[in-house]
C-alpha cells in the first residue's frame, strides 16, 4: 500500500495505490482498462474491485473502495506500508483496439467511475489514436465525484469534453445539475464512428442505455461494465452468471448486443 | 473374475497403494461412501447412496491455504491416489462432467480456462471401479441423458456382480494395467460374459422409457419469462438439499476463518437455492426471489451448461427427487417445459 486517499467527507470512499512487493510479479502483471482484481484480507476474505489505474501509468495499481461490508471495512483500515493479497488481473476489458480511430463517449455515475478513469487515462495517453473524447460523469453531490483534482485538470484540457453533473443544485456548484441519462440526451456526441461506454449504478445504466439507442448508437457500439457478487473470479463458483455468461470471465465488459442475446435480463 | 470371497483381499491390496472409498451401509442403516480397507460393510445391493461421491474429489469443505506468523501454506492435499469401488454409472459420468469444470484447460475451442489444482490432485490419477446397476430405482432416469445401468463413461473398470463372483472388465488402459497387477483374479469364461450381459439387460429393461430432451436446451432461453416458472417454483422451500445431494452441482463459497494472525481460507459447498448466494454488499440481489433461484438451477443444468460445455449438467441419478422435502421432481419440470406450448401467450 503506497498511498491512501480519502475521496469523500463521509469517509466511505478511499483510493488506494498498491505496489508489488516482488518486482517479478510487477513485470508479469499486464492489464487493460476495465479489468479487475480480487483483493484479499486474511481472516476476512476477498472482494473484487475494478482497476482504477491505467497500464500507461507506471509503478502502481489504483483501487477506489466503497466501505460497505466486512472486507471493505478492513481495507479501509489499511495504511501506507501495509501488505494485502491480490489476485488478478481478471475478466475482459473495454475494447480500446476497436475504439481506435473513432470517437469515444464515457458515461459514468457515482463511485463506478474507477475503471472509467482507467479508460480515460489510457485514451489520453494514446490521444492521437482516438478522435473526439467526451466524458459525462454524474454523482449525487459534488463531494461524491471521485478524483476531483484530476477532474479539474481534465476540465482544463481542450482535447476532451468533460461534463460533470450532480443530482440537485447546491451552493458553490457551477456545473450541470440533473441525472446522467438526461445530461447524456442533451450533451452526448453524434453517434457517427463513436463508441459509448457506460458504467454506474444499475438504475443509471438502465435509464442511460435506451437514451443511447434513441440517439442512434447501435447495440454493438455500446459497452457497459457489470457487477455481480463474486467469489472465485475464474468461472467456477457459479454465482456471478447472467444467463450462460459469467461476469468474472466472460465480462465484466459486455456490449449491448451481447446483453440483448442473453436470456436473463440485466 | 474376482471370487466374492476374495473381495476383501482385493480391497486390501488396493488400499496398499490407494485411499479406497466405497458405498457402505452403516450400523444406523445409512448408505454412503466411506473410506474402506476391507470388504466389511461394502454393500452392492443398494443402488444410490444418500450423498453422491463428488465429495471424495470436491469435499464439502477443504482448506485452500492456512497462515500463521510463519507465512502462508497451501492446503492442497498431499493425499495418496484415490480408488473408488462400486460407483454407479450416473455418478461416474457426473465426475467426468465436473472434470470439465474443474480439470479441463479448455472449455470451448480456443478458450483457455484455469484448472483447479485441488480437484486435479484428487481426480487425476484416481481409479474408478464402476458397478453395473442390478436394481434401478423408481427415481432413476439416467437413460434420459444417454446413460444406462451398464454405462461405462468415467469408469476405469466396470464391475458386474454375478453372485458368487464379480466380472471386472477394463474400460481404460489404466484400469487394464491395474487389473494386471492383481493376482487374485482369474480369466472370465464365455458363460461369465453371457451372465454379465444378462444382468445389464435385465436392469435396462427395468428402466422407464426416457423422455426426449431433444431441442429443449435450445428452447429454454425462450422460456426464461414463461409464466410456468411461478408454478414450478411455488412448492420449493429453498432448503438446498437437492444441490448438496446432486453429483453435478458444484457451486461453492470461499470463506475465511481466523483471528490473531492465524487462520485459513476454506472452500465450502454452497447452493444457488440460498438468497445469500448472490446477495451483494450493497443489498442488491439479482436472484432475490425463489422463482429466480429455481429457474437458475434448471437453466444452469439444461441450458447454460449445455451452451458452455456441450452437455447437460445432470446424469439422472434421482437423488434430488428422493431427497426433496416437498416432492419437487425435476422429471416433471422437464416434461412440462418440454411439452409443446403456445409461446405467443407470453
Amino acid at each position: 500500500m503506497s498511498r491512501v486517499v480519502a475521496e469523500d467527507p463521509g469517509r466511505f470512499l478511499r483510493t488506494f495505490d498498491l505496489v508489488f512487493e516482488d518486482p517479478a510479479d510487477r513485470a508479469g502483471f499486464t492489464y487493460l482498462p476495465g479489468q479487475f482484481c480480487e483483493i484479499s484480507i486474511l481472516g476476512k476474505g476477498e472482494s473484487p474491485f475494478g482497476i482504477a489505474s491505467s497500464p500507461t501509468e507506471d509503478g502502481h495499481l489504483r483501487f477506489t473502495v466503497n466501505r460497505t461490508g466486512s472486507v471493505t471495512e478492513e481495507i479501509h483500515a489499511l495504511r501506507e506500508g501495509d501488505i494485502v493479497g491480490m489476485r488478478g488481473p481478471m475478466g475482459n476489458w473495454y475494447p480500446v483496439d476497436l475504439f481506435r480511430g473513432g470517437g469515444v463517449v464515457i458515461i459514468g455515475g457515482g463511485f463506478a467511475f474507477t475503471t472509467l478513469r482507467s479508460l480515460l487515462v489510457y485514451l489520453l495517453a494514446h490521444r492521437s489514436e482516438y478522435r473526439d473524447i467526451t466524458v459525462i460523469y454524474g454523482a449525487r453531490s459534488p463531494e461524491l465525484l471521485l478524483y476531483r483534482d484530476e477532474l479539474a485538470a481534465w476540465a482544463a484540457r481542450d482535447d476532451l469534453a468533460l461534463h460533470l453533473t450532480i443530482d440537485r443544485p447546491v451552493d458553490g456548484w457551477d456545473g450541470l445539475t440533473g441525472f446522467v441519462p438526461s445530461v447524456t440526451k442533451s450533451l452526448a456526441p453524434s453517434p457517427a464512428d463513436t463508441h459509448a461506454v457506460v458504467c454506474g449504478p444499475p438504475v443509471m445504466i438502465k435509464f442511460t442505455l435506451p437514451v443511447l439507442t434513441e440517439l442512434g448508437f447501435p447495440d454493438e457500439r455500446i459497452f457497459t461494465s457489470l457487477e455481480r457478487r463474486m467469489k472465485c473470479g475464474i468461472g467456477k463458483c457459479g454465482r456471478c452468471n447472467i444467463g450462460p455468461k459469467y461476469v468474472c470471465i466472460d465480462g465484466p465488459v459486455f456490449s449491448m448486443s451481447e446483453l440483448r442475446e442473453n436470456p436473463e435480463p440485466v | 473374475m474376482l471370487d466374492r470371497t476374495a473381495l476383501g483381499r482385493f480391497i486390501s491390496v488396493l488400499a496398499g497403494s490407494y485411499d479406497v472409498h466405497a458405498p457402505v451401509t452403516a450400523c444406523d442403516g445409512s448408505f454412503e461412501y466411506a473410506p474402506v480397507r476391507t470388504a466389511e460393510g461394502l454393500d452392492g445391493t443398494r443402488t444410490v447412496t444418500g450423498l453422491s461421491p463428488k465429495g471424495i474429489f470436491f469435499p464439502k469443505d477443504e482448506v485452500l491455504f492456512q497462515y500463521d506468523g510463519d507465512g502462508i501454506r497451501s492446503g492442497e492435499a498431499s493425499c495418496r491416489p484415490i480408488a473408488v469401488w462400486g460407483m454407479r454409472g450416473c455418478d461416474a459420468r457426473s465426475l467426468a462432467l465436473l472434470d470439465r469444470v474443474f480439470g479441463s484447460a479448455v472449455q470451448k475451442p480456443g478458450e483457455e480456462r484455469f484448472q483447479d489444482p485441488y480437484w486435479k490432485a484428487r481426480y487425476d490419477g484416481a481409479v474408478i471401479f464402476g458397478a453395473v446397476c442390478v436394481k434401478p430405482l423408481s427415481t432413476c432416469f439416467c437413460n434420459w441423458f444417454g446413460g444406462s445401468p451398464s454405462s461405462t463413461e468415467g469408469m476405469d473398470v466396470q464391475v458386474t456382480d454375478l453372485g458368487d463372483a464379480f466380472l471386472l472388465a477394463p474400460v481404460t488402459p489404466e484400469g487394464e494395467e491395474l487389473l494386471g497387477r492383481m493376482d487374485m483374479l482369474t480369466q472370465a469364461a464365455d458363460t461369465d460374459l453371457d451372465a454379465s450381459r444378462e444382468v445389464a439387460h435385465r436392469a435396462g429393461a427395468m428402466m422407464s422409457p426416457p423422455f426426449s430432451l431433444e431441442g429443449l436446451d435450445r428452447r429454454l432461453p425462450e422460456l426464461f419469462h414463461d409464466p410456468a416458472w411461478a408454478g414450478i417454483a411455488a412448492p420449493c422451500v429453498n432448503c438446498g438439499a437437492c444441490t448438496f445431494a446432486c453429483p453435478t452441482c458444484h457451486c461453492f463459497d470461499v470463506q475465511d476463518e481466523g483471528r490473531n494472525g492465524r487462520g485459513r481460507r476454506l472452500r465450502v459447498w454452497d447452493s444457488c437455492m440460498f438468497s445469500s448466494f448472490t446477495l451483494e454488499a450493497s443489498g442488491h440481489n439479482p436472484r432475490a426471489r425463489s422463482l429466480e433461484r429455481v429457474r437458475q438451477r434448471v437453466m444452469h443444468k439444461f441450458s447454460y451448461f449445455p451452451a458452455n460445455y456441450g452437455e447437460r449438467l445432470c446424469t439422472g441419478c434421482g437423488r434430488c427427487v428422493a431427497v426433496c422435502p416437498v416432492g419437487f421432481d425435476i422429471r416433471k419440470v422437464l416434461r412440462g417445459l418440454g411439452a409443446p406450448r403456445d409461446l405467443k401467450k407470453d
